[in-house]
């Protein structure tokens, strides 16, 4: 009691320094600390990974054609998927009722990039580049079929909407660098191919976890946090001038009611006006060198593109936020998949890389790790119509690929292998509650030992699995 | 305990003759004290534990509750692998029943106990609980389960599986504060705490607290200074009863069944289409304004299509089963989410009316309360015999649903009879193009989703992992209550308005301590059973077992009024104490949980905004319809969806908060961020916290912006040339009472620099008066406007304002 009274003093006394933004909740909800720099026992040992930039490629992108070669199929172009290989009760009702299921071989070259030799498509020219530092998975599988089901055990560990994100975990259990800026920033981007799924506020929600741990969505329209400008006609100074007021009278409040709350409140209202300063700072990029900036390409300056988010998501980086998650719709080929994808790629090729390659060139490569990837595959067999130059693919759990890069991921590996169609995991699978656990390691935590207790219950990411996928670590 | 069980009525003297000279911690064992005197005591002085723990050791230990003290140890503990759950019970060991745990207790003894040879033990091999269970007992737990073993070990039943127990609270002599049976049993345990209950609050004080508590809204001025006024005796509840009978009431009742009824405008995956559930929500209202009693109100919700001769609005009450989402996602197997849709029903059910998390078992037998896996299903059965398909249809309704009468509220004669819905209609969706998915037809805005039963009711079966493809076919399962919740074998409900009508047998256990617990925390902010949602081994016990009871058994002498119950507590000195902080309550009782003082707490999303609109007079009070769509930020739904807001126009944008429309995967921003539920999923508490992005949501929002222009307009109107005078208006809207003097010097000083501010830039007084829709009132100069729309921003802004205290 009488640390959490002199530590609300402090606050008093103006060292706002010391509190985190958006890390701080009311005293009665959270007595261990009015400041939340993460749980005491935290990290349980050294972290490879300070942070995490999570680049989500939403919609399902087709992992033979970008990371998972089967030359060999080529010679099965249009033959039936066999039924062993691929069983009917797996298949959505999108294609379920289709007469045939022929081999949509990839139309995309392949060749092996880096000193590691990593094959890659040729769709992926700068992604390529970076091989040696991309750590692919190719035998990810998941539960879910549908991408709401699937996109969400991705994000939260289960298919059911109340479990916390994975950035809310990390923000909770390893709190916030930044005092200025949130724990977990999520962003999205369209690309300038089809629309894409819908993407959903529980993906970046905190569940059942306090809800300061919630990812802040920066908007690509309007102000980027909601409501962080002022209003037409107000300035800055008299923002000052506002806040000072409010604060005068609500210590007069505070006087004669002694709310401890109050105190809280008015140590917000000034974190509320320096994130009001911070942020538009964040998203000036005239300090940026012309070099940089063409690293990321053509669309670095365009709000709500990701090449802008990628260029950001280094900015928060560097600012000490915790998780950084990036979606980019549009990866949901059912139909004209080549042309399709192609724009796709064109659209985060180059960015993406040009994201390793400027974390590297700054050091920073080595403690941020790089998540690239979606929430499930999609089949071999072509949905609708199959011709020698388009195919569709539907929704495909069984096997798809992902990588990282950096904090402590090994860098040039290949792990797992699929099957001869790319239907099924052939070797060392690795399930979304391994992914979690791998990526909590990295970040020193112990992924059975990162709990919170809703309604009685003991919970975790990994809810009772996962186990740590030790070939991906370096 | 065994004290515990006094009829009503009996004066027993040992009862009232505490001794409150002695030191608490040292209160002799076998001293008649009913309740625990220590170890609850040691949640509120730590220091305490010490004396405690060597109290323990010499054996002259205190009295200790199995179901306050001991069960949550082993519950939290050990339940894991010797409790409920027969798949992952080890050694056959049962800790959560009697005769299994006597294989190893030796009541009284504890040096012959192997449970406490285990717990005492560092051999990782016979320790327990074991290491890589990754729980440990802290010593403090330890003695206690030695001390519980000494004094022989006993165990009771979980408290909220059995039925209520009438418990009068004591009559101390120098309780000269009570004013109704609520605040005895409060006084008694804070005389046990040594601490005092608060004067009252102040008139003005407790008429806002009372007024917001109710209808969700401050009084005006005028309908203030009536009470003020009123030098009757009953005036607190004169003013009760009025506000009781506006329609304000029933609207802000409702907000927190929308919310536990996980009540919204789309169906909740993917792309989230749209559908037309409001007349239920409509439904909710009017029986709260009814004041209809808490048996017909569940009742009608959860079976009213089955009551004999139903009604079209007990069918509408219906409604309630079929808030649950809906997956519409191309793709996707019927089954599947068929069965989502059966397994919300039975976890909503649980949640809201018995207080369980019955949902636990669906996989697998509950891991702390008395429901295995089939008990699990026996519920799912009640649910499972809807006439639906797994998949709705691309934007509207789900079959069953029913078309609502055009003059719907107002039905005519002989239009108040159920309407039989129309059967399932499948169509394929392109199966040209190989889709398989096959979708119902869709219910347009004038219907209503309702439950009606199959005529041939489906078979269920236990789903292995709770697997929609995984059903065990060997036998089927039929509807039924778990054996722990069974109250008598001739009364097992046999479908779902039987058991709608269980949940209030009169030994219920359950349903009259839940329901009063959510209204207890209506007004105190954390019910009584702080975890609202879980009454079960781990839930937190109740802070005023008593008084649960007593207010329990009161709801259903009263007939399951709600009116009545809420208005016994609204008029209950505890109630109306003054939230007044001292440096002592602060470090006893941060949390308030012996309520030595009145309820003070931040507002709700939907009060801030109401409030705001109401304070300005810009508020449009108009019950029910479609729901609206008021001012969102740009794109709000476009950036991340393939749907586009359509905001309305006029009036719509100035409904209260709860018609604002609910996007299930987008909900309403400035809602969320001060704590609403998402509604995908029941929610029966939320946590109040208190961030910066509030603070931003105050200060710029669009809607808070205008409603200050507004309300500045209120502050000039009467004022002529005076700030002061406007500002005294402004205060009395906002917090209902006039400024101190340190109060008007701040403001009038503040508002002199901005008028001038604004004397110099007029173009910027303009550009503050341009927010939102509405026209100004062009008679006032642009920059007293605008530095009093400041003003009035600042009055929004006040702790005060935004609190109810």
């Amino acid at each position: 009691m009488n640390r959490e009274l002199l530590s609300r003093r402090s606050v008093l006394l103006g060292s706002l320094a010391l509190t985190s933004l958006l890390n701080r909740e009311s005293p009665a909800n959270d007595h261990e600390s009015m400041v939340h720099k993460g749980l005491p026992a935290l990290p349980h040992f050294a972290p490879r990974a300070k942070r995490v930039i999570y680049l989500f490629q939403s919609g399902g992108p087709a992992q033979m054609d970008l990371f998972d070669y089967k030359p060999d199929l080529s010679k099965r172009f249009g033959e039936e998927v066999p039924r062993s290989v691929y069983p009917d009760d797996r298949k959505t009702t999108m294609s379920s009722a289709q007469a045939s299921f022929p081999v949509a071989p990839s139309t995309f070259k392949f060749s092996q990039r880096g000193q590691s030799g990593s094959w890659m498509s040729d769709a992926l020219p700068h992604m390529g580049d970076m091989a040696d530092e991309m750590c692919i998975i190719r035998s990810m599988h998941t539960d879910a079929i549908n991408h709401d089901p699937a996109i969400t055990f991705q994000q939260t560990g289960s298919q059911i909407p109340g479990r916390p994100s994975i950035g809310s975990w990390i923000g909770y259990g390893l709190g916030s660098h930044n005092d200025n800026l949130p724990a977990f920033v999520a962003m999205s981007s369209r690309g300038s191919g089809k629309s894409g799924q819908p993407l959903y506020d529980r993906l970046w929600g905190s569940g059942f976890l306090p809800s300061k741990h919630q990812g802040v969505k920066f908007r690509n329209q309007g102000d980027p946090v909601l409501d962080i400008s002022d209003p037409a006609g107000v300035s800055r100074d008299q923002r000052r001038t506002m806040i000072d007021s409010l604060t005068k009278l609500n210590r007069l409040k505070f006087d004669q009611i002694k709310d401890p709350e109050i105190e809280t409140r008015i140590a917000q209202y000034e974190l509320a006006y320096r994130m009001q300063m911070s942020v538009p700072d964040l998203l000036d990029f005239s300090d940026e060198p012309k070099h940089v900036m063409d690293l990321y390409g053509p669309e670095v300056k365009t709000p709500g593109r990701y090449a802008y988010n990628c260029l950001i998501a280094r900015r928060l980086a560097e600012r000490g936020v915790r998780f950084i998650q990036l979606f980019h719709q549009g990866w949901d080929q059912h139909a004209n998949l080549p042309a399709q994808i192609g724009k796709q790629c064109k659209d985060t090729d180059q960015s993406t890389a040009a994201l390793l390659r400027d974390l590297k060139q700054r050091g920073m490569l080595d403690d941020t790790l790089i998540i690239w990837g979606g929430e499930f595959g999609r089949t071999i067999y072509s949905q609708g119509k199959l011709t020698e130059k388009s195919y569709g693919r539907d929704h495909h759990p069984s096997c798809f690929t992902m990588w990282m890069a950096g904090g402590g991921a090994q860098g040039g590996v290949n792990h797992g292998k699929t099957d001869d169609y790319s239907v099924n995991v052939a070797e060392d699978g690795v399930s979304i509650h391994d992914l979690h656990a791998t990526v909590l390691h990295l970040l020193g935590i112990d992924h059975e030992r990162l709990i919170h207790k809703y309604q009685g219950r003991d919970f975790r990411l990994t809810d009772v699995h996962g186990t740590v996928v030790q070939p991906l670590i370096s | 305990m065994s004290e515990r069980l006094f009829s009503a009525g009996i004066n027993n003297s040992s009862y009232t003759a505490s001794p409150l000279t002695d030191p608490p911690a040292l209160r002799p064992a076998p001293q008649a004290s009913r309740t625990r005197p220590v170890f609850c005591l040691t949640r509120f002085f730590p220091c305490l534990l010490l004396s405690l723990v060597s109290i323990i050791a010499r054996g002259d230990g205190p009295d200790l509750e199995f179901n306050h003290d001991v069960r949550p140890i082993l519950s939290e503990n050990c339940f894991h692998c010797h409790g409920p759950d027969n798949a992952t019970r080890k050694a056959d060991l049962r800790l959560d029943l009697a005769d299994s745990a006597m294989s190893v207790i030796e009541p009284g003894d504890p040096e012959s106990s192997e449970l406490i040879r285990r717990i005492l033990s560092t051999d990782p091999d016979e320790q327990m609980p074991p290491p890589d269970s990754k729980k440990q007992l802290t010593s403090n737990q330890r003695q206690i389960l030695t001390a519980w073993v000494r004094k022989k070990g006993s165990f009771e039943s979980h408290w909220s599986f059995t039925p209520p127990k009438h418990v009068m609270p004591p009559n101390l002599d120098d309780d000269k504060w009570s004013g109704g049976m609520i605040d005895k049993f409060i006084f008694a345990k804070l005389r046990e705490e040594k601490l005092s209950p608060s004067p009252p609050a102040k008139r003005a004080t407790l008429a806002r607290r009372i007024s917001l508590d109710l209808t969700g809204l401050p009084l005006s001025p005028k309908a203030l200074d009536e009470f003020l006024n009123d030098d009757s005796e009953s005036f607190v509840e004169a003013l009760i009863d009025r506000l009781m009978h506006s329609p304000r009431y029933g609207e802000h009742m409702a907000i927190r069944w929308l919310e536990a009824s996980r009540y919204a405008d789309t169906d909740g995956y993917q792309n989230d289409r749209y559908r037309y559930q409001h007349v239920w929500r409509d439904w909710v209202i009017e029986a709260f304004n009814k004041n209809m009693p808490y048996d017909q109100f569940v009742i009608e919700q959860i079976a009213g299509d089955m009551l004999p001769n139903a009604t079209l609005r007990q069918q509408i009450a219906t409604g309630f089963g079929r808030n649950h989402r809906i997956n519409s996602e191309d793709g996707s197997i019927p089954e599947e989410w068929r069965t989502e849709n059966v397994v919300d029903r039975v976890d909503t059910f649980g949640t809201v009316f018995l207080g369980l998390t019955i949902g636990c078992a669906r996989c697998h037998d509950h891991k702390y309360d008395p429901i295995s896996q089939r008990e699990y299903y026996q519920l799912f059965a009640y649910f499972n015999n809807v006439a639906e398909w797994g998949v709705g249809p691309n934007n509207g309704n789900s079959p069953p649903y029913i078309e609502i009468p055009k003059n719907w509220p107002n039905l005519n004669p002989g239009e108040d009879r159920l309407i039989p819905p129309d059967a399932v209609k499948l169509r394929n969706a392109r199966a040209e193009a190989g889709n398989g998915l096959q979708r119902p037809q869709a219910g347009s805005l004038s219907t209503l989703m309702v439950m009606h039963e199959l005529d041939e009711p489906r078979a269920t079966y236990i789903l292995q992992r709770g697997q929609y493809n995984m059903p065990d076919q060997s036998a089927p399962v039929l509807a039924g209550i778990p054996d722990s919740l069974t109250i008598s074998n001739e009364s097992m409900p046999r479908n779902r308005l039987e058991l709608a009508k269980w949940l209030f047998e009169p030994s219920h256990p359950l349903t009259a301590r839940v329901a009063v617990n959510r209204l207890w925390q209506q007004f105190f902010s954390s019910g009584l059973v702080e975890t609202s949602e879980n009454f079960g081994s781990q839930g937190s016990p109740p802070s005023h077992p008593d008084l649960l009871d007593w207010l329990a058994l009161e709801l259903r002498r009263n007939n399951w009024d709600i009116r009545a119950i809420q208005k016994q507590i609204l008029l209950s000195q505890t109630y109306q104490q003054s939230s007044q902080f001292t440096k002592n309550l602060i470090e006893r009782d941060p949390k308030n949980r012996l309520y030595a003082r009145g309820p003070r707490g931040r507002l709700p999303g939907f009060a801030l905004r109401d409030q705001a609109l109401a304070i300005s007079g810009l508020l449009v009070e108009q019950i029910g319809g479609p729901s609206t769509k008021p001012y969102m930020p740009p794109k709000i739904w476009k950036s991340i969806s393939n749907n586009t807001y359509q905001r309305d126009q006029g009036a719509n944008l100035f409904r209260r908060s709860l018609y604002t429309y609910w996007r299930r995967t987008i909900p309403p921003p400035t809602m969320m961020n001060f704590n609403a539920a998402a509604r995908e999923v029941c929610v029966v508490r939320t946590e109040t916290t208190n961030t910066p992005l509030q603070a931003l949501t105050l200060m710029n929002n669009k809607v808070f912006i205008e409603a200050a222009r507004w309300m500045a307009q209120r502050m000039l109107a009467q004022a002529g040339n005076d700030p002061k005078q406007a500002i005294r208006r402004g205060y009395r809207l906002a917090v209902g009472r006039m400024p101190t003097s340190d109060e008007m010097s701040i403001m009038w000083q503040t508002h002199a620099n901005f008028l001038a501010q604004y004397k110099e830039n007029p173009t910027e007084a303009e550009k503050l008066l341009a927010t939102g829709t509405t026209k100004r009132d062009q008679t006032i100069p642009p920059a007293q406007h605008a530095a009093m729309t400041m003003i009035a921003t600042i009055l929004l802004n006040l702790d005060e304002t935004i609190s109810n205290e």
